[in-house]
């Protein structure tokens, strides 16, 4: 039986033994990091952690050398101008942490930062995982605080946020503010009305009934000129903008309703409405904020799209001396030096030493890229194993990583069709309304003038399309808050319309359909005389050394290796050490003279080949189940591949998909997808690399894998944060119960307004069947959507 | 029945005094991240490391 890390709930390795004391008792843990983390809280009495956390804490890795010097550039004041503010005497920083999970890890950060001298306030949120403190610099430095956070577990770099989500956070204030005031606001109100339908009944004094309607119309003015105010502005910008849409039938509803029930307060004739304008303006302020809550988790989760680039840079000056500067200040020709695990700052050309870089994060593929002298590197990706030099060829918005976020915004612009045609339709339904109502006023006014005012609000109000207006954002914000609960982030409204239209899906390769990690596939043995375990043990053994990707399938193994001796790395080829004074070799086949195989390893004794090891990335163990169940509700799967190996293939005839192609650039996966829209066809695209944004605008609907790059995920439509393909059988379930319940609430409300108009319009409908018909058809549409909640 | 006339304005001012502290809390950001501010109630010296960041806090 294995057991399970103390602090981070990972399984303890076989052999390492190391404990912590909790309440008494001993407590296994996994690994040095964890030990020294779990100790550290213990003993400053924060034990309640242990006790309150809902989630586990993440793997601790502990502070190299480097990465400490590199904390210390953090208090460089230059360096510091973008991210630090002055309040007064204190200064103000934003830094976004890794690992915060629950409310228990907010706690602990609070109570570990404020027991530091200096440290005068800490707030944690534990959505978007940033943390504002305000402290005292003269007391303590900025390195010192992310040094503590580190010592209880946590990765911490300094946040810039971006403008538009500080606008975000304000819209977000505002919507709140309004929806208070409405609510309170609607209570009271509604508890006048009650009074006033008794007084109906059993009759009311007069001078009651006066009194409280001037007390609703003080207290309904408030949520018609504050809290409605949106929709009046949103229904002008439309007009300005020569469109007609929903937010102007119901603004000339409520402001229309709202000046004729004023107009009866004054004047004391007619009927008055307060209650039914604030529950209206209540109900669909709620829809609304509900929906933008759900869009702004969203974006939160993927904006630390900062956190891709270094903040600093180690700039090589003319006379040979290094200088650490912000990466913001380096300049075209400039010469910085890059240190292995060292995230490269600028795009450049590397001009000496030799390395490889990890550029899974702009291309999606797992295995890292060779570079030499004139080659290309990246901003955003990783240097892996060489110390090198590069000259600097862009910089800032030229960035083949600020291009790529570039085109987003761009994509952004431009949405699918299925939007502009609900609005057009919107528009239709709009236009007919208004027209009816000014042929009531005209009619009206024809027959019976003193009635024509009162007769065209009745119709207003009766057919105002409340419910019309509910039927879809209630039930798209039900279905989202499922899919939310269920690990499916929905970022775009449109996505629950297109997924049941969907005709072909296209899936990614590595990290959608595999897992995106190595594993061992086969051995072949070439000198007999060796056991397979042996080799195995031998192999593993060499690995450990080894920082490839390729090494993380060896390590994996659960064999006891071997001791070595002097080991050593050679860079670019693979491990070599000695066995039992025996040289021993792991690496790329063609290591040692002429020996060459499509393995991914070979192991060498005495520089001769024992045997060669065939590599593979894991399926995903729900692919199959997935590609069956699209192919079994009339979808084609395909698979576009940036991999050129004989794998895409394999994994194709593997899962029974309809097609596949290998070696897709980015730009050959957006060709294939838009031929396909050509065709009538409406794509989904699944993927998780960087290499897959520029396909996810093609695509009709776009899925991201939360194990993905963060381009990619802010791109999608859809991110699937559990990583399990399963959840595209929740989201299509979803989907399609979405659409029916849109299709019963559009049907219920539109026979509910087309019974009604013409009674309305002739003046059938007393005041009060109005309002209780527009509350009813409106419950009744909530209702049917609260149902989505249920899945 | 004329109380009603004192009644209800002074009903309305507690409204529109649950409506400013409601703006407050909105303004102090306490609705930003609703999963923390449930939780707080559980750790024990919570009230103690409060206090104490609030002596710092004049002291600076």
């Amino acid at each position: 039986m294995t057991t399970s890390c103390f602090h981070c709930l990972e399984p303890v390795p076989p052999g390492f033994s190391a404990h912590v004391k909790f309440e008494g008792q001993p407590q296994p843990v996994c690994c040095t990091g964890c030990q020294a983390v779990a100790e550290t809280i213990l003993a400053q009495g924060m034990s309640d952690y242990y006790k309150f956390r809902t989630d586990s804490a993440g793997k601790v890795e502990e502070l190299v050398p480097e990465q400490l010097k590199e904390l210390l550039s953090y208090d460089n004041a230059e360096i510091q101008q973008d991210f630090v503010s002055q309040q007064g005497e204190l200064q103000e920083v934003l830094l976004s942490v890794e690992g915060i999970s629950c409310a228990a890890c907010a706690w602990l950060i609070e109570k570990q930062l404020l027991g530091l001298k200096g440290v005068a306030r800490v707030d944690v949120n534990t959505s978007t995982h940033r943390a504002m403190i305000l402290w005292h610099p003269q007391q303590y430095k900025l390195s010192e605080i992310i040094k503590s956070l580190h010592q209880i577990g946590y990765k911490a770099y300094p946040f810039q946020a971006d403008d538009e989500a500080a606008q975000k956070q304000t819209v977000a204030k505002a919507y709140l503010r309004r929806l208070g005031v409405a609510g309170l606001m609607t209570m009271q109100v509604m508890m006048f009305a009650f009074a006033m339908y008794f007084g109906m009944f059993s009759g009311m004094e007069d001078n009651f009934e006066q009194y409280f309607r001037w007390i609703s119309l003080f207290l309904a003015s408030p949520v018609i000129l504050y809290s409605a105010m949106p929709f009046l502005t949103n229904a002008i910008k439309g007009l300005k903008a020569k469109q007609l849409n929903m937010d102007l039938p119901v603004s000339l509803a409520i402001f229309g309703a709202y000046a004729a029930s004023c107009y009866a307060t004054v004047m004391s004739v007619g009927e008055v409405y307060f209650e039914s304008i604030c529950m209206f303006t209540f109900l669909l302020l709620l829809g609304k904020y509900l929906e933008f809550r759900a869009r702004l988790k969203a974006s939160e989760f993927t904006a630390n799209l900062q956190k891709l680039l270094p903040l600093t840079a180690r700039k090589l000056l003319p006379n040979g001396e290094q200088k650490i500067v912000a990466a913001k200040s380096l300049q075209l020709s400039d010469q910085i030096m890059i240190k292995p695990g060292e995230t490269i700052p600028a795009d450049g050309v590397l001009i000496s030493g030799s390395t490889t870089v990890d550029e899974s994060m702009m291309t999606g593929e797992h295995l890292p890229v060779k570079k030499y002298q004139t080659h290309q590197v990246y901003a955003g990706t990783i240097n892996h194993d060489g110390v090198i030099t590069i000259e600097i060829n862009k910089v800032g918005q030229n960035t083949l990583l600020n291009q790529i976020i570039k085109l987003q915004h761009n994509a952004l612009t431009k949405r699918p069709k299925i939007v502009e045609v609900t609005d057009k339709v919107a528009q239709w339904f709009v236009a007919c309304l208004l027209i009816f109502a000014s042929i009531t006023a005209v009619a009206w006014y024809q027959i019976d003038p003193p009635h024509a005012f009162w007769v065209t609000i009745s119709v207003l109000v009766a057919t105002c399309p409340c419910a019309l207006s509910l039927a879809i954002p209630t039930a798209l914000t039900c279905a989202v808050a499922t899919l939310t609960r269920k690990g499916i982030l929905i970022k775009e409204s449109h996505v629950l319309e297109t997924v049941p239209k969907l005709t072909r899906m296209a899936f990614d390769k590595t990290g959608t359909l595999t897992e995106g990690r190595f594993s061992i596939e086969s051995i072949s043995i070439l000198d007999k005389s060796w056991q397979e375990s042996d080799v195995m043990a031998l192999a593993v053994a060499l690995e450990r050394y080894s920082e490839h990707p390729i090494a993380k399938a060896f390590t994996e193994q659960l064999v006891s290796p071997r001791q070595l001796s002097d080991v050593e790395v050679v860079t670019g080829s693979g491990v070599k050490a000695l066995f039992n004074q025996q040289p021993v070799a792991i690496g790329k086949s063609a290591w040692f003279g002429n020996h060459s195989s499509f393995a991914q390893a070979t192991l060498f004794v005495d520089g001769q080949p024992v045997a060669d090891f065939y590599l593979a990335d894991k399926v995903r163990h729900s692919a199959p189940e997935i590609i069956h169940y699209a192919q079994g509700q009339g979808l084609s799967c395909h698979l576009l591949s940036g991999d050129s190996s004989n794998a895409v293939k394999d994994l194709a005839l593997e899962l029974g998909l309809d097609t596949y192609k290998n070696a897709c650039s980015p730009q050959d996966k957006q060709r294939q997808v838009e031929s396909w829209s050509a065709q009538q066809h409406i794509v989904g695209m699944v993927g998780d690399g960087v290499n897959d944004s520029p396909v996810f605008n093609s695509a009709h609907l776009s899925i991201a894998m939360e194990t993905g790059a963060d381009i990619s995920k802010n791109t999608a439509d859809v991110v699937l944060l559990n990583s399990d393909l399963k959840s595209l059988q929740t989201l299509h379930q979803v989907a399609k119960k979405t659409k029916t319940v849109i299709k019963q609430n559009l049907t219920l409300s539109l026979c509910y307004n087309g019974s009604i108009l013409p009674l309305a319009a002739m003046g059938l409908v007393p005041p009060w069947v109005a309002v209780i018909g527009m509350s009813a058809s409106s419950i009744l549409v909530i209702t049917n959507s609260l149902r989505l909640l249920k899945l | 029945m004329s109380i009603i006339y004192i009644l209800i304005p002074i009903a309305i001012l507690f409204v529109i005094i649950a409506i400013g502290v409601f703006f407050w809390a909105v303004k102090s950001e306490q609705f930003s991240d609703l999963n923390k501010q449930g939780h707080s109630i559980l750790f024990e010296d919570d009230k103690e490391q409060h206090n104490k960041s609030n002596d710092r806090d004049k002291s600076i």
